[in-house]
């Protein structure tokens, strides 16, 4: 299997002497699905930021595509995140704009044409079963469907990997298996997906590959795996 | 870079102009003070100048020559005065012409059946206002000259004050330029910090830094913009005022005509620009790292 992802050697010490990743070792391959998990504070968000520069490696080499992040120049940087897709658990909507206008704004920032804009907009929009709500605002949204909307904005440019930070961190039970399944469907049609969660109930019913982190370290690597077991 | 693109930049900058009504007013305020003082400096100190050459220009000697002399001996003194280091130009001046021009100034009735009282003279231009003392000197020692002057001093004051002028002009435009970029720098922080989030957003979504740079940009570019605006229809109202008045009530200083004024505005409004621009260029920075 070719590796979208694979993370060799990677520790990430923060200013101060904090170390939130120590010699993480890691291959994701094109299409998986992903879950990360651990307790708070273990590295996950560290994991994830590392993935799409917001951070980088105090030690090691990351590379997506087959392509070294670690040595991008900044002005690449841009070039990266349009291949990513990232979710968030507060959804991080832009409140002023509608749901369409909120996706559609993910294109014009990489200078997409209108028309490409008007035909793939309500199209994603529809993958995510939010067809009845294009023009409303955030507010007048459910969180789940805030998050849909997040996730249309994430996959408007046909990202290769939808990074997920907690997205169902906000929602009730049964729109978090909602989510969830949305995120399979996804995944279904090729798009890898990495998604850091609490979510033990969601985990074990997935049956997907299950990376643990405790305390900056990569404990578990397990395909088909659940939430864990407490040692 | 895409026209729709350059059209969205616009956009948003105008929107945050608006939006933050009261900070881009007081932006405006700013670079349009710093300007109006930086500008007045600026007029006085070029005026300063331009009195000094003109005054430069007008800098001769004048040298009377004694009643008793003839014309032969007056050609001979001209020669002498050629040949003197220094000299530039040498007009002979008759006792006729000397009357001609005295009684245009002072008009003629006035001088009606009165004989000619004045003297031939030489009127002697210098290469350079500094050798005048000198020239003068040795002019003073031909022999059939009864007085020379010339008005050297006054010149050599208004250069010290010119001097002077500009530097403390150039000081006092370094401090209110730096006055602006802080307060446009304040304002456009404004925006961008209730725009951080936006702005997150936008570089998570694969923006580049100058994408997310440019609305805010424009946006310090049209406060600095205007705020020159307002300083350079003030300061022109208030030279053209100045201009008239020192033109009615003191007749001998002429003042730089005001067209030359409109030459050095351009240049203030390319300055407020420019502030305009690195006050938001400053404030953005620290908010592009994500």
């Amino acid at each position: 299997m070719q590796h979208i992802i694979e993370m060799v050697g990677v520790s990430k010490i923060y200013p101060g002497g904090c170390a939130a990743l120590k010699d993480i070792n890691v291959k994701i391959g094109k299409g998986e699905f992903v879950f990360l998990v651990g307790p708070t504070g273990a590295g996950k968000s560290t994991f994830l930021k590392l993935l799409f520069r917001e951070e980088l490696p105090t030690r090691g080499q990351i590379f997506i595509n087959g392509k070294n992040i670690t040595r991008l120049k900044p002005k690449e940087v841009p070039y990266l995140r349009r291949r990513l897709g990232v979710v968030f658990q507060d959804f991080r909507l832009l409140p002023q704009k509608t749901v369409y206008e909120n996706v559609a704004f993910a294109m014009e920032v990489i200078e997409a044409s209108p028309r490409e804009i008007r035909r793939r907009v309500p199209k994603v929009i529809e993958m995510v079963g939010l067809s009845h709500k294009m023009n409303s605002r955030p507010h007048e949204l459910s969180g789940g469907e805030q998050q849909r909307a997040a996730l249309a904005r994430a996959l408007v440019n046909n990202p290769d990997v939808i990074i997920a930070d907690e997205p169902t961190g906000n929602l009730d039970p049964d729109t978090s298996w909602e989510i969830m399944k949305l995120l399979d469907e996804i995944n279904k049609k090729g798009t890898t997906l990495i998604v850091a969660t609490h979510a033990k109930e969601l985990v074990d019913a997935m049956k997907k590959r299950v990376l643990q982190l405790e305390d900056g370290r990569l404990v578990r690597d397990e395909e088909r795996g659940v939430y864990c077991c407490e040692t | 870079m895409k026209l729709r693109t350059i059209r969205y930049f616009f956009r948003e900058a105008f929107v945050n102009l608006f939006r933050n009504g009261w900070m881009s007013l007081a932006s405006i305020g700013a670079v349009a003070s710093a300007l109006i003082i930086f500008g007045s400096f600026l007029m006085i100190s070029i005026n300063f100048d331009y009195i000094a050459k003109n005054v430069e220009s007008q800098v001769e000697i004048t040298a009377y020559v004694e009643d008793s002399v003839d014309k032969l001996k007056i050609n001979q003194i001209e020669y002498n005065i050629k040949s003197i280091d220094g000299v530039k130009e040498v007009v002979f001046v008759s006792k006729e012409q000397a009357l001609e021009e005295f009684k245009k100034q002072v008009g003629e009735e006035l001088l009606e059946g009165i004989e000619n009282p004045l003297p031939n003279s030489f009127r002697v231009k210098v290469e350079t206002p500094q050798e005048v003392a000198g020239v003068a000197e040795r002019i003073q020692k031909i022999d059939g000259i009864e007085e020379v002057k010339y008005g050297k001093g006054v010149v050599e004051k208004l250069f010290k004050i010119t001097y002077w002028m500009r530097l403390v002009g150039l000081a006092v435009m370094a401090i209110f330029a730096a006055i602006s970029v802080f307060i446009i720098s304040n304002t456009i922080k404004i925006t961008v910090f209730s725009r951080r989030r936006e702005i997150s957003i936008m570089k998570y979504i694969g923006a580049t830094d100058w994408f997310v740079r440019w609305p805010f940009l424009i946006e310090g570019m049209l406060l600095g913009f205007t705020g020159s605006l307002i300083a350079i229809a003030l300061l022109a109202t208030g030279y053209s005022y100045l201009y008239d008045m020192v033109k009615m009530n003191v007749p001998m200083i002429s003042l730089l005509p005001i067209e030359e004024f409109y030459d050095y505005s351009l240049g203030l409004l390319l300055m407020g620009t420019v502030l305009g621009a690195f006050g938001s260029g400053f404030s953005i920075r620290k908010f592009l790292r994500v």
